[in-house]
């Protein structure tokens, strides 16, 4: 019993014995590796199958119901096997291929030319000249091991990824194989098989292809994500406080780009519907038995060879020199116009380094992306919190999921499918799917705009409530203001992607249910009267007036005294029901004059937004863009700034450090070399280096005091604008204006 | 030194030679030239004529026509060119001196 395919061959119809078909194809195909070298190769493979199209053709006429093994042997007979031609033909050929083909193949005017010829093997390996993504050597390899080119540049972008190693592999074969015109070794393409399938017969084309059990490849698409479940299984019974840490990541990651290889291979890959496709989807039988069997074939021809160049010494060492001449001109072509230009050998070597260090690079960064947006993707409860904290409604959260996916997980698709395309060289002339992926990526694109349009407006207005708090003033006239800073706290919690994102992370996240707040300032003034006063002014946007005064008002910042130690809170939490909006806090602390101060290094640990006090009033994206740590130093000086750990004394100039006599002597200006030395250098007390010279500078250039009658003018202009805090405004006005007369003082010196 | 391997050797030289001479009397079909020379008693597979076919149009020597076939696809159809006519005339030349010198000498040793 035979089975009878219809195959489409040079525009004919042709039914044929599945037997028959193969036997056609292998001659076909010992044909194309005969003529491999020719140039007009494809030619004369297109007029003999052309001559059994019509020798098929007249044995169908003839009443024949299809072709047969016997036709297709007689007919292959009459035609002659490439081994048939050598004897009538092998001069003819040898001397048409040098004529024809250049001298691409030195080596092919050896004593014995016909090896290569040999209808079935030894082969040599090289890099494929006509068939490269970059130096052809997969395809090279593809050929020498009779696999789909495909298979072997997959198996190196794995080795890629997995370890680096495939890079450096193939470096090293890019480097020492010559090139050469390579016919495909195989006709053999993946397919999906549609008669053995769990969801799209990925797995199990895999499987025909290589002709192992169909369970490998499912076990290798489904281990990573069982052991992920198993591993976070574990995890949360051992270590349920360690849960996201570890190489669930890793797992996690790994298991999402193996899911997504898969939806990939299932888009780009066809199915194996009609009985030739599943014969492609076969193809020729690859096992490690062929391949060994290749090998030590390979490797019997080389010992001949060996020997023959033995006797021939001299010869092979001017084959190996022109072979590497002609290598290094090849690398040259291949390394871009620019390096071409440079004709040494040099030259070439250096560019072509170049380039695979830029390559090395840019795949680098293409798969850092990539499995960033995998972890994105698959890992993203860092951003589920802080999206709770700043989104609200069922619009905002449906932009924000909607334009999530579209924006990331397409291009990433996209991305994988342009590559396994690349890759496996499926051609298409239908573009749907790239307009698919475009207009998605568009779609998500537009949500996502419209949701910063909607959060944007939820940031649109700025308010802030002050609030005094009653202090019991320090016995010994000195106030020491510490920040409550416990570091073992946030040693536990979940981080974003397992990331340490340090203390300076505004969002320290507690839980679900909570997120810590650092935004805080501490301001240092000099008091009206003779008492400490601390006040308190919270800031917050949102989308009205009243809303962000209410969200202002909601902060809790609970400060602390105990005798002269004044405590503040670490920062302070808000819930999603709150919302993140941007919440600041500023404190003032006033000291009155002849009083010390002296603040902790914690305090110093508030971080990330600067609250700039005068500018409170401007929109949320001007404020936004003070993001320096460090005070506005133009201010002329109703705050101060000053360095943790470090007491200081209040004067009419300013804060005072009391433990630098060298400052006193000057006299004036003593404010400047802290000012300018910022360094954080904070329990630094003897500095003589600097001192003297920067003061002298300071005084000399004056560029910090000039106009000094313009500054004092705009500042209550500046303060008057700010309608929501005209009390504020009468008590600011006061220290700036004594600043003044401070500032034209030291003028006239 | 086999004899196999000699003949080969002759017949191979005199190929492209006698594949012209039987386009030049007109326009021919590759199976039409395996023909000619079997009936000529001098056997040759079609899968050596097709590559020598297509080397010697891909040297401008030869030219092809498709031309519609009642029992099959479309027939190319060779013929030569200029140059192929003048690359026959000097083959033609070489052959002729070929043969007197070979008659003449295998004459005389007889």
């Amino acid at each position: 019993m035979k089975k009878i395919i219809n195959i489409n061959f040079h525009s004919r119809v042709i039914p044929i014995e599945e037997s028959a078909y193969e036997i056609l194809q292998q001659y076909i195909e010992s044909l194309r590796r005969y003529f491999a070298r020719e140039e007009g190769r494809d030619e004369i493979i297109s007029d003999i199958e052309n001559r059994f199209a019509e020798l098929f053709s007249e044995t169908l006429k003839k009443g024949a119901p299809c072709i047969t093994d016997a036709d297709v042997e007689a007919n292959i007979a009459s035609m002659g096997r490439p081994e048939e031609f050598e004897g009538e033909e092998n001069a003819g050929a040898a001397t048409a291929g040098a004529g024809n083909t250049g001298s691409s193949q030195p080596s092919g005017g050896g004593p014995n030319p016909n090896w290569e010829y040999a209808g079935s093997e030894p082969r040599r390996l090289y890099r494929a000249e006509n068939d490269k993504i970059l130096g052809g050597v997969c395809a090279g390899l593809a050929n020498y091991l009779r696999l789909d080119p495909a298979i072997v540049r997959i198996i190196f972008v794995l080795m890629l990824f997995s370890w680096g190693f495939g890079f450096l592999l193939y470096l090293i074969l890019w480097a020492i194989l010559p090139t050469r015109s390579l016919p495909a070794a195989v006709r053999k393409r993946l397919y999906r098989n549609p008669d053995n399938r769990m969801i799209a017969g990925v797995a199990s084309g895999l499987a025909a292809y290589f002709h192992i059990e169909v369970w490998i490849p499912r076990i290798i698409f489904l281990l990573p994500l069982l052991l992920g479940i198993v591993t976070s299984m574990i995890r949360s019974i051992w270590w349920p406080w360690h849960h996201f840490t570890g190489p669930v990541f890793f797992t996690g990651g790994f298991g999402g780009t193996l899911f997504i290889t898969y939806i990939v291979l299932w888009i780009v890959l066809p199915e194996a519907n009609s009985a030739s496709e599943k014969l492609e989807m076969r193809g020729e039988k690859v096992d490690l038995e062929s391949i060994k069997n290749t090998i030590k074939s390979d490797l019997e021809g080389f010992k001949g060879r060996a020997k023959e160049m033995g006797t021939e010494l001299g010869e092979s060492f001017n084959r190996v020199s022109r072979e590497m001449r002609q290598n290094t001109q090849n690398w040259a072509s291949e390394a871009g116009p620019a390096i071409r230009q440079t004709t040494n050998g040099f030259g070439h070597a250096v560019g072509v380094l170049f380039k695979a260090f830029f390559l090395f690079i840019a795949g680098c960064i293409a798969f850092g992306l990539i499995m960033a947006l995998a972890a994105l993707v698959f890992r993203g409860e860092g951003v589920l919190h802080v999206k709770n904290y700043i989104l609200e409604g069922f619009w905002q959260n449906f932009l924000a999921w909607t334009g999530f996916f579209l924006f990331l997980v397409i291009p990433v698709m996209a991305l994988l499918t342009w590559l396994i395309r690349r890759i496996s060289g499926t051609r298409t002339r239908r573009h749907y799917l790239g307009y698919a992926f475009m207009t998605l990526w568009v779609i998500g694109l537009f949500c996502l705009i419209i949701l910063g349009g909607m959060v944007m407006n939820n940031f649109q207005s700025r308010q802030h409530v002050e609030e005094a708090v009653t202090i019991t003033q320090p016995s010994h006239g000195k106030l020491l203001v510490f920040a409550n800073h416990s570091e073992n706290r946030y040693g536990d919690t979940d981080e974003w992607f397992n990331v340490d994102w340090g203390r300076h992370n505004a969002f320290y996240i507690l839980n679900d249910d909570s997120v810590l707040l650092r935004t805080v300032k501490v301001n240092v003034l000099r008091s009206d009267d003779s008492a400490y006063h601390v006040r308190l002014i919270k800031l917050s946007h949102g989308n009205s007036g009243p809303n962000a005064r209410q969200l202002a008002s909601e902060i809790r910042f609970p400060v602390n005294q105990a005798d002269s130690v004044l405590t503040l809170p670490e920062g302070f939490t808000i819930t999603p029901g709150e919302k993140f909006r941007n919440q600041q806090v500023l404190v003032e602390i006033y000291v009155p004059l002849g009083k010390r101060i002296q603040l902790g290094s914690a305090v110093k640990d508030y971080n990330w937004f600067n609250i700039d006090p005068r500018r409170r009033h401007l929109s949320w994206s001007d404020g936004h863009r003070y993001y320096e740590w460090d005070e506005d130093y133009d201010d002329p000086g109703n705050t101060f700034y000053w360095r943790s750990n470090v007491e200081y004394l209040m004067t009419p100039n300013g804060l005072l450090r009391t433990d630098r006599d060298t400052y006193e002597n000057n006299g004036s200006g003593d404010r400047a070399p802290d000012r300018t030395n910022n360094d954080g250098d904070n329990n630094d007390n003897e500095n003589p280096g600097y001192s003297a010279p920067k003061h002298s500078k300071h005084d000399s250039g004056g560029y910090r005091y000039k106009g000094p009658g313009s500054r004092p003018e705009k500042s209550p202009q500046k303060k008057t604008a700010d309608s929501t805090s005209v009390k504020r405004t009468a008590m600011i006005a006061k220290p700036a204006d004594c600043s003044t007369c401070l500032l034209s003082a030291l003028d006239n010196i | 030194m086999n004899i196999e391997n000699t003949q080969s050797q002759m017949r191979k030289g005199i190929l492209e030679f006698c594949i012209l001479s039987v386009i030049r009397r007109g326009e021919a079909y590759p199976s039409d030239i395996v023909e000619e020379m079997k009936k000529a008693n001098l056997n040759i597979l079609e899968g050596t004529l097709y590559p020598l076919l297509t080397r010697l149009k891909n040297a401008d020597m030869l030219t092809y026509r498709w031309v519609e076939s009642n029992s099959g696809p479309p027939r190319k159809y060779f013929s030569l060119t200029p140059k192929g006519e003048a690359f026959y005339g000097e083959l033609e030349a070489t052959w002729n001196e070929l043969a007197n010198a070979v008659h003449a000498l295998t004459n005389n040793t007889h």
